[in-house]
């Protein structure tokens, strides 16, 4: 195979070779090599196929904007990435890549039969074709277009890699380290402020990189570029960050960075993130994006082989490979001009330099001149040849708008530069306006809404001198907003390519443009005639024509198709650009991948799990967990053998016979003090509290302004001005949120004070009959026999040695207590309770039976039994609200004609007529199953359980009118059959409540 | 009063399990915090952020109304004695909250970078002797910094086995030099 | 990622320190009995919904756990200024000139 490599060209280390391999053949690189540029010093510009039609592409550039050349590349189990551009990815031994969107093979694809069926794949083709009938959608079209839709094979396998975040705040953040943001460097730092400068390449430097030829204060480019980058590097204030990628700019200068950190490794190195996200906040941010080459639109300016003049001249410069042996540039812009020159020098037999223009500087006529080059002015490309790779270029010349008799020239390589697009992506981030410029057919940054500067070619300006320059008035700038004085700081600049151009539409053609396939959007396969089709068929704006057509729509995001596309519209809309528009750009900056996003949010830590002090307790004895709000809880403890269904029944069946314990720990307490705390909780709650004496507990309850139930909570009085109110698990925070936001700002003449002290205390739960003959033993400070603390009482003492608030309560109907110790005694606790208990074969019981025996009771879950729509009286707890009061939190609206309507859904109990059934949670209610479809349902079951207890199902439901449906049948149509069921009350288990009264 | 027990994990900055002490959420109006100082024998701060510390004893204002107060254990019962008898006249609350929170210490030259990693603070303005709630990946901390590379991280006991993960986590991160 | 400053901190601080608590300077009346059903379901529910300047309650609750007040524009999104609770909403047509 032929080397393309030049000697002595290049940045990349000729003496270290590295081997890699694409599609299974094995080529060889070198250190500092992207896989693009490796490929094509072994003569490969095949590096993909396009989207729709499946022609063969080569790479277009030689940076992140790259729309063609997008490879898989993969090290091993979960590590196989799609998409990645090949002009980024650098090469290490033994990187193993692959091309997309082929089959059976990139040279040959069965797919590319669709550029043969090209008038069948216009604008809107999706809108179009997939039409009728109906009945194709499910078994053609859905099918059809998920098979040819999406980019790359989706990777299947876990990802083993880690990725990493951090925050950073500092003074001027710099995103580009070419010519202007290295200059905004220098000024800046001098000032000893914080300077951060970030670049998406593996090295710093930009455009120099690529530009040796220019010399710096006397210095050729690359050691000035050398000891710039050695005095910042020094500098205690300054930190330099390559692989770099600034993804997003946010309100008030947040900037979020992508840095790649082992992507170019051979080796992983232990616990090193691949990438990590940095969410920086700069004081003032300078924006050195530089500018991106914009393609020429002609008839095969897609083939391989075909790509910008910027991104040979990179190749050349900065990797040492020459793109070809006998590349024609084709150009509206003196910038290609260079990169002939430079592949000339390099030994390249240039074809020739074919500008639209007529009129060209003397100077670089002068010099193609003396390199022996044809210059061709005045002319237009009408269509080029080669399958894999561009074998020619047909050229016109073009006199008074008239396109004339064709030459054609034979290339290897055909490197079109149709003048450049500031990039302005991160600007536009932040919603700053841009401002149209007609002369250069540009837009450039107009008013700003955020501390920021932009330096350089992002503003329009060309050259190395003038780049600089604008570089130090940006670094000066900023710095001067933070309040500081810097020195000027100076360049001298030799050899400097400073130049211009036009821009074009589509190039004038002598045959029809309705057949020419002439690319705008590469990867998305859109044509100039697609946007003119869109515009014809109605298009306005061109964020239709971008919809229809889904130009830009590609992983490029626009970078090489909107400014084309743009030109294009309005020349057929007969409108200036502005008024055309310019679709909005997003973040990311460049594709980015959901590790950088998620960061350490996977595995274990993919979401904030709370465990109470007794979880390590259940996670010995075998519990299964369910989540509950953040918390994971103990659903219940199966002994070998059993199923769900087995173990509950044996944890209910216990409970009710002899003693359960259950850890209660994740229950919200929240200590209610202060003189008019008394006060605060008859405006918060339902119910009256004045009356309630110290050492006694009530069950309160909490609704929103709106009068719907928001939580509820046994509550126990302490002192005079001091409760103990607990809230549902899930409710913890939003209660003491919603307290706070009363009394901070609708009562903040009350003296109290609310501190959460959730997790201040462990709590056990007691129930059973043998419940007191267990505790009895262990308390000390308190009598709890029956009449000295009868049921709802709530006491201060020691429980086994520990300080303890003791309730005696029950959410189960039994006889029941709950302890409660500073939280680092809970587990101890357990255990010695247990202890105890075990001569009562007491049974640890978790949330399943809970719910079960609290369901049998008939008391409700917030949450699951409501859900925010539901009011005390639909809920048959009116009982719970202190009518006497005058207010408090949701009162008024209780005599809202909406909610005293009658037809409102009430919470009703639901015995089915065959016992064995238990209903599903969540299932629909109808009064008449044989109504025709679709139904009116009345109502949903919102719990339903297996009770032990009474040998049948049960289960709760919200029906409307349900308290006055009682006794009648209603039915709960599910797949395949329909469950009869009763409407009851919900006390479905001891209605007389004669079991708490165990003596 | 803050002995470390644990031994260190792997990475630059030394991460310790701060045994038990005796730690007040206080609240109490501004006007009345003359009273509380000399129930706590400590002159509390007044501006958010700063703290006091002085024999065994420190005090940090969190909110316009609200202190963090540390103590020796042994002292607890002593502390609320001391302001029960003042509540008849000054209304306040003092709540026992030693349980509530674990207390991870932090130290080395990269505390603050190991910090950085969840904590969406500015850290340099937070200065030694400091204190500030914030969060730290999604939980809800107190932040103490005791000197230019010591930190506290006060973290409610059920959020401790997360964030006590993550920050090994990030600290063997560090340790790799990525 | 927003910064608000909270005037109690009297600092300036990431938006993840703060929640949204809805339109600002909405007082609960205090005796609502003496409310019509028309006037009480303005109260829940009628908000103004501006595009521009909005007063609204923001909680620093990561932080000092103080409410207070904003006025910020929803255009873009920018906090004009803060203010503590029960301070009257601030004179816009001053702001507005400020900018």
């Amino acid at each position: 195979m032929t080397s393309f490599r030049v000697k002595d060209r290049g940045r990349v280390k000729a003496d270290r070779p590295v081997r890699f391999s694409f599609d299974g053949v094995a080529y060889e690189g070198c250190e500092g090599d992207t896989v693009a540029s490796a490929l094509l010093a072994n003569g490969v510009h095949l590096m993909g196929r396009g989207f729709k039609y499946h022609r063969p592409r080569g790479p277009v550039t030689a940076g992140s904007e790259e729309p063609n050349a997008l490879i898989g590349t993969s090290r091993g189990v979960g590590r196989f990435e799609p998409n990645t551009r090949a002009t980024v990815q650098e090469i290490y031994q033994g990187l193993t890549t692959e091309s997309q969107n082929k089959w059976p093979s990139l040279k040959f694809d069965v797919g590319a039969i669709n550029d043969r069926l090209y008038m069948l794949f216009s604008a809107g083709f999706y809108y179009k074709t997939f039409m009728w009938p109906r009945s194709f959608w499910d078994k053609v079209y859905e099918p059809f277009i998920r098979r040819a839709a999406g980019l790359g094979k989706a990777p299947v396998d876990v990802d083993p890699d880690h990725y990493a975040s951090r925050y950073l705040y500092c003074d001027v953040l710099i995103v580009g380290a070419g010519p202007s943001g290295l200059a905004a460097a220098l000024a800046a730092a001098q000032t000893g402020v914080n300077v951060v400068v970030v670049d998406e390449h593996a090295e710093m430097g930009g455009s120099l990189l690529s530009e040796p030829s220019v010399g710096i204060n006397g210095k050729a480019a690359w050691d000035w570029l050398e000891a710039t980058l050695d005095e910042l590097g020094r500098l205690p204030n300054v930190r330099l960050m390559t692989r770099t990628t600034a993804i997003g700019y946010y309100h008030q200068n947040m900037i979020a960075l992508c840095q790649k950190l082992t992507d170019h490794l051979a080796e992983l190195p232990t616990d090193a993130p691949r990438e990590r996200m940095w969410r920086v906040r700069a004081k003032q941010v300078v924006l050195g994006q530089g500018a991106i080459e914009r393609p020429l639109v002609f008839d095969g300016n897609d083939r391989p082989g075909v790509m910008l003049a910027s991104a040979a001249q990179t190749y050349l410069n900065r990797y040492g490979v020459k793109v070809g042996n006998r590349p024609v540039i084709l150009t509206s812009h003196d910038s290609a001009w260079y990169a002939a020159f430079d592949l000339a020098d390099a030994g390249a037999k240039v074809g020739a330099i074919v500008d639209t223009r007529n009129d060209i500087q003397a100077a670089l006529m002068q010099q193609a001149k003396a390199r022996g080059i044809e210059t061709l002015t005045g002319h237009t490309a009408t269509a080029t040849s080669g399958r894999l790779r561009v074998k020619s270029v047909r050229v016109n010349p073009v006199r008074g708008g008239r396109v004339g008799k064709a030459r054609t020239i034979d290339c290897d390589a055909l490197l079109m530069s149709g003048g450049w697009t500031p990039s302005l992506h991160l600007f536009s981030h932040t919603k700053g306006s841009l401002h149209w410029d007609a002369e250069e057919n540009v837009y450039l940054p107009g008013q700003q809404t955020e501390e920021c500067h932009i330096a350089g070619a992002g503003r329009g300006l060309w050259g190395i001198a003038a780049v600089l320059e604008d570089g130090v008035k940006a670094g000066t700038a900023a710095v001067r907003a933070l309040g500081h004085s810097c020195d000027a700081v100076r360049f001298d600049v030799s050899d400097d390519r400073t130049g211009n151009g036009v821009t074009h539409k589509e190039l004038a053609t002598d045959r029809s443009p309705g057949r020419a396939k002439a690319f705008i959007d590469f990867q998305n396969d859109v044509t100039a005639k697609d946007i003119r089709l869109a515009v014809r068929e109605g298009m306005r704006s061109i964020e239709h024509v971008k919809r229809y057509t889904t130009n830009g729509m590609a992983t490029d995001q626009g970078k090489m198709s909107n400014m084309n596309g743009l030109m294009i519209a309005s020349d057929a809309l007969q409108k200036e650009a502005p008024q055309v528009g310019l679709t909005t750009f997003r973040p990311p900056y460049t594709p980015t991948t959901f590790g950088t996003f998620a960061g350490y949010h996977k595995g274990s830590h993919f979401e904030l799990t709370r465990k109470t002090p007794i979880d390590s307790w259940a996670e010995e004895h075998g519990a299964a967990f369910e989540p509950v709000a953040l918390w994971r809880r103990a659903w219940y403890f199966p002994k070998a053998g059993e199923t769900m269904h087995m173990a509950v029944s044996r944890e209910c069946k216990a409970t009710r016979e002899s003693i359960g314990i259950f850890d209660a720990s994740t229950l919200g307490k929240i200590e209610v003090s202060g003189p008019d705390a008394v006060e605060f909780m008859n405006r918060m709650y339902t119910n009256p509290w004045t009356k309630l004496a110290p050492g006694r507990c009530r069950y309160g309850l909490l609704l929103g302004e709106d009068g719907f139930i928001r939580d509820d909570g046994v509550i126990g009085r302490m002192r005079d001005d001091l409760f103990h109110v607990t809230t549902t698990t899930g409710g913890a925070a939003r209660v003491l949120n919603m307290m706070e936001d009363y009394l901070q700002t609708e009562w903040p003449d009350l003296k109290v004070w609310l501190t959460s002290t959730t997790e201040e205390w462990a709590t056990i739960a007691l129930n059973g009959p043998n419940a007191r003959k267990l505790l009895a033993p262990l308390v000390e400070g308190v009598d709890i026999s029956a009449d000295a603390f009868p049921h709802m009482s709530v006491a201060e003492c020691t429980v086994a040695g520990f300080s303890s608030r003791l309730f005696r309560i029950s959410f189960t109907g039994e006889l029941g207590f709950e302890v409660n110790v500073p939280a680092r005694h809970g587990r101890a606790l357990w255990k010695k309770l247990m202890q105890a208990g075990r001569q009562y074969d007491i049974c640890p019981y978790g949330t399943e039976t809970m719910h079960v025996l609290r369901a049998e009771k008939g008391y409700i879950i917030i949450g699951q039994d409501t859900d925010g729509t539901v009011t005390p009286q639909d809920a048959g707890i009116g009982w719970a609200i202190g009518k006497a009061k005058p207010d408090f939190v949701g009162k008024r609206s209780l005599s809202r004609p909406d909610i005293v309507a009658r037809d409102r859904k009430h919470l009703v109990g639901l015995l089915t007529d065959d016992p064995k059934i238990v209903l599903e949670e969540g299932a629909q209610i109808v009064t008449d199953p044989n109504q025709p479809l679709p139904m009116k349902m009345i109502g949903h079951v919102t719990s339903s359980y297996w009770s032990e207890a009474l040998g049948r199902s049960i289960a709760m439901a919200l029906v409307a009118g349900g308290h006055e449906k009682m006794d009648q049948t209603l039915y709960i149509p599910m797949p395949g059959h329909t469950v009869a069921a009763k409407v009851t009350g919900t006390v479905f288990y001891d209605p007389a409540g004669e079991r708490l009264k165990v003596e | 009063m803050n002995a470390h027990v644990t031994p260190n994990s792997p990475g630059p900055v030394s991460l310790t399990i701060v045994p038990p002490f005796a730690r007040f959420s206080l609240r109490i109006a501004a006007a009345s915090v003359e009273a509380a100082s000399k129930a706590f024998g400590l002159e509390l701060p007044v501006k958010i952020g700063q703290g006091q510390a002085k024999d065994g004893r420190a005090a940090w204002c969190l909110g316009p109304d609200e202190w963090l107060l540390h103590a020796v254990e042994t002292e607890t019962v002593q502390i609320m004695e001391a302001f029960a008898r003042f509540r008849p006249e000054t209304p306040h609350s003092l709540t026992l909250i030693s349980d509530r929170e674990i207390t991870i210490a932090m130290e080395g030259a990269r505390a603050a970078e190991l910090l950085s990693v969840a904590c969406p603070i500015d850290l340099a303005r937070i200065h030694p002797g400091m204190a500030k709630r914030t969060v730290f990946d999604s939980a809800q901390v107190v932040l103490l910094r005791d000197g230019p590379d010591h930190f506290r991280l006060e973290v409610w006991r059920s959020f401790f086995p997360h964030v006590h993960e993550l920050l090994q986590i990030a600290n063997r991160e560090l340790a790799s030099g990525y | 990622m927003l910064l608000i400053h909270c005037p109690y901190c009297d600092d300036t601080l990431p938006e993840l320190e703060f929640a949204y608590a809805g339109e600002a300077h909405i007082a609960r009346p205090s005796d609502p009995s003496e409310l019509s059903d028309e006037e009480w379901r303005d109260f829940l529910f009628i908000r103004s919904n501006a595009r521009g300047v909005h007063a609204e309650r923001w909680r620093h609750i990561h932080g000092c756990a103080r409410y207070f007040n904003a006025l910020r524009d929803t255009v873009s999104d920018k906090f004009l200024r803060t203010y503590k609770a029960g301070e009257p909403r601030p004179d816009t047509s001053v702001q507005e000139a400020v900018k």
